[in-house]
């Protein structure tokens, strides 16, 4: 009762007494605006800083030179994004097929199956990407004792297994959330047509229930693009490994920084409008 | 009823919802052609008389049988059975990602094998026939509620059951609407169709109905034909119940 009584204040004040909508506008433009200045003050300093000509004004911007070096092929910051794509590309294919079966495991009537799904996704999602990646990478060849693994360049699979059994769980949670967002009337109606279960998921609530998942899985998918930066510790050629290469020979942080968080952009920023046309093709509906 | 043969036989079906006891050793035959409409206050299990009857909702002991087979059996063919028995809901249920020849197409493709082009086909003539033969490009979205519910009742036919379960189906709809839907169950009763009706439309109880079948409290209380039910019931429950309608 407190509570519900206390936040209907705290409505009716904050429309009536803190501000107007005209002052609330304002304000948050003064905001936005000061944001958008420190931004680009800071981008200045980043980029033009070693040409301000003030003694001892600092060190540590961004090195064009190095830059030029640096983007100047054959370097290996393409290779590194394109096993950034490559990756992503393969274990989204993977996690978003392992995901299906874990949604359809987790809405299944069958007490055993849906426990077991539940047990995945509790683990997958409880303990962190890193620790997964490492118990593949350096746990499994463990497991055959020193020498005797028989896979000789086990970092690309092992960031493949990692990421899917990772993102599986995520996509499994949205599959099945867009499941569950089905009306059980549709279940009913396949069923009494004389349709089997698996032809009624199959034809009738799997395209639908897709449908629902899809702004969620593509959430998880620029998330899978990020996660990609955790491989660097399994020696997966990645974006971070290839900054700490540079730092470590340059001791220069922000150039390559900038290259690398300049890359992960041109993925995430391309996809992340994907995700949103998918999402309102969803609303709009289908019209094959 | 009749010396036509029983196409549906309920034989003490007993059904509970955990504590609750809906159905009371319900005893009750459907013959063949027959146009059995099902009355009774809310929550006398009308219903889940009909739900039980193709098994989305199981019973505890009896057993119900089309045209000798056990539906409730076990080791009933369900998916095979429900085939035979075809159902029409209050709210459609119409799927939403198909168009209306896709709604009615879908299961006999999926399930009987039938070509697709003999399918889509075989839906159009049966949208036509519910008089929706202009609608066959249209998504349930874009249909008013009485169009969804004859492309409901066309999907169902496209299976070519044996008998027809019709579950309030006109509930949902607008006043203005209503009409159209019983029309298509009208001339579906002229032509023969077994159906079992559960309905609060009086009218068309009185018209179309061969029996009415009066249930209160999940018991069947009174079975007689439409103009002695409405005219003299039987039963004191029967006459509280229509006393209540005027």
């Amino acid at each position: 009762m407190g509570t519900s009584h206390s936040s209907h204040d705290a409505e009716a004040s904050g429309s009536t007494q803190i501000a107007s909508d005209e002052t609330l506008r304002r304000l948050s433009m003064a905001v936005a605006g000061a944001f958008t200045l420190l931004v680009l003050a800071f981008l200045a300093i980043l980029f033009l800083g070693a040409y301000i000509p003030v003694e001892s004004f600092g060190e540590g911007f961004v090195d064009y030179s190095l830059l030029v070096q640096i983007l100047t092929p054959p370097s290996g910051y393409y290779t590194a994004f394109l096993n950034v794509i490559g990756v992503v590309v393969v274990s989204a294919i993977t996690s978003v097929i392992a995901g299906i079966f874990v949604g359809l495991g987790r809405v299944s009537k069958t007490p055993f199956t849906a426990r077991i799904s539940r047990a995945y996704v509790e683990f997958f999602r409880g303990t962190p990407l890193l620790f997964q990646l490492i118990a593949v990478y350096y746990g499994i060849p463990a497991l055959f004792g020193t020498g005797n693994f028989p896979i000789q360049n086990f970092g690309w699979p092992a960031a493949v297994i990692g990421l899917t059994l990772n993102h599986a769980a995520y996509t499994g949670e949205a599959v099945r959330g867009g499941i569950e967002s089905i009306p059980e009337g549709q279940m009913e109606a396949a069923r009494t047509l004389g349709m089997g279960y698996v032809q009624s998921m199959r034809e009738v609530i799997l395209p639908q229930a897709w449908r629902n998942a899809v702004p969620a899985v593509g959430n998880d998918m620029i998330i899978l693009v990020k996660d990609t930066s955790l491989l660097t510790v399994i020696a997966f050629p990645e974006l971070i490994s290839q900054w700490q290469y540079t730092y470590s020979n340059t001791f220069d942080a922000w150039t390559p920084l900038v290259v690398v968080g300049a890359l992960y952009l041109l993925i995430t920023v391309p996809l992340s409008s994907i995700v949103q046309r998918a999402g309102s093709v969803v609303e709009t509906g289908d019209r094959r | 009823m009749s010396d036509r043969p029983h196409l549906l036989e309920f034989e003490r079906v007993n059904k509970y919802f955990g504590e609750t006891h809906v159905l009371k050793d319900i005893d009750l035959e459907v013959d063949e052609r027959e146009v059995a409409v099902v009355i009774g206050p809310s929550g006398s299990g009308k219903s889940t008389l009909l739900r039980c009857t193709n098994r989305l909702e199981e019973i505890q002991s009896g057993e119900i049988r089309l045209d000798g087979t056990p539906i409730t059996a076990p080791d009933a063919d369900v998916d095979r059975l429900r085939q035979r028995i075809g159902m029409v809901f209050q709210s459609f249920n119409l799927f939403p990602h198909k168009t209306a020849l896709g709604n009615v197409s879908l299961a006999p493709i999926e399930v009987k094998g039938i070509p697709e082009s003999k399918a889509r086909e075989r839906a159009r003539t049966l949208l036509e026939r519910v008089g929706l033969g202009d609608q066959t490009d249209s998504y349930p979205s874009e249909l008013s509620g009485g169009q969804q519910q004859r492309v409901a009742i066309a999907r169902a036919l496209a299976m070519d059951p044996e008998v027809m379960l019709f579950d309030e189906v006109t509930s949902a709809l607008d006043p203005e609407l209503v009409g159209e839907v019983l029309e298509v169950m009208h001339d579906l009763a002229d032509e023969g169709m077994t159906m079992m009706v559960v309905t609060h439309e009086m009218g068309f109880a009185r018209e179309v109905a061969d029996t009415i079948t009066l249930m209160a409290d999940g018991e069947l209380v009174e079975r007689t034909p439409p103009e002695q039910f409405f005219d003299q019931p039987t039963t004191d429950r029967g006459q509280q119940f229509l006393s209540k309608l005027l």
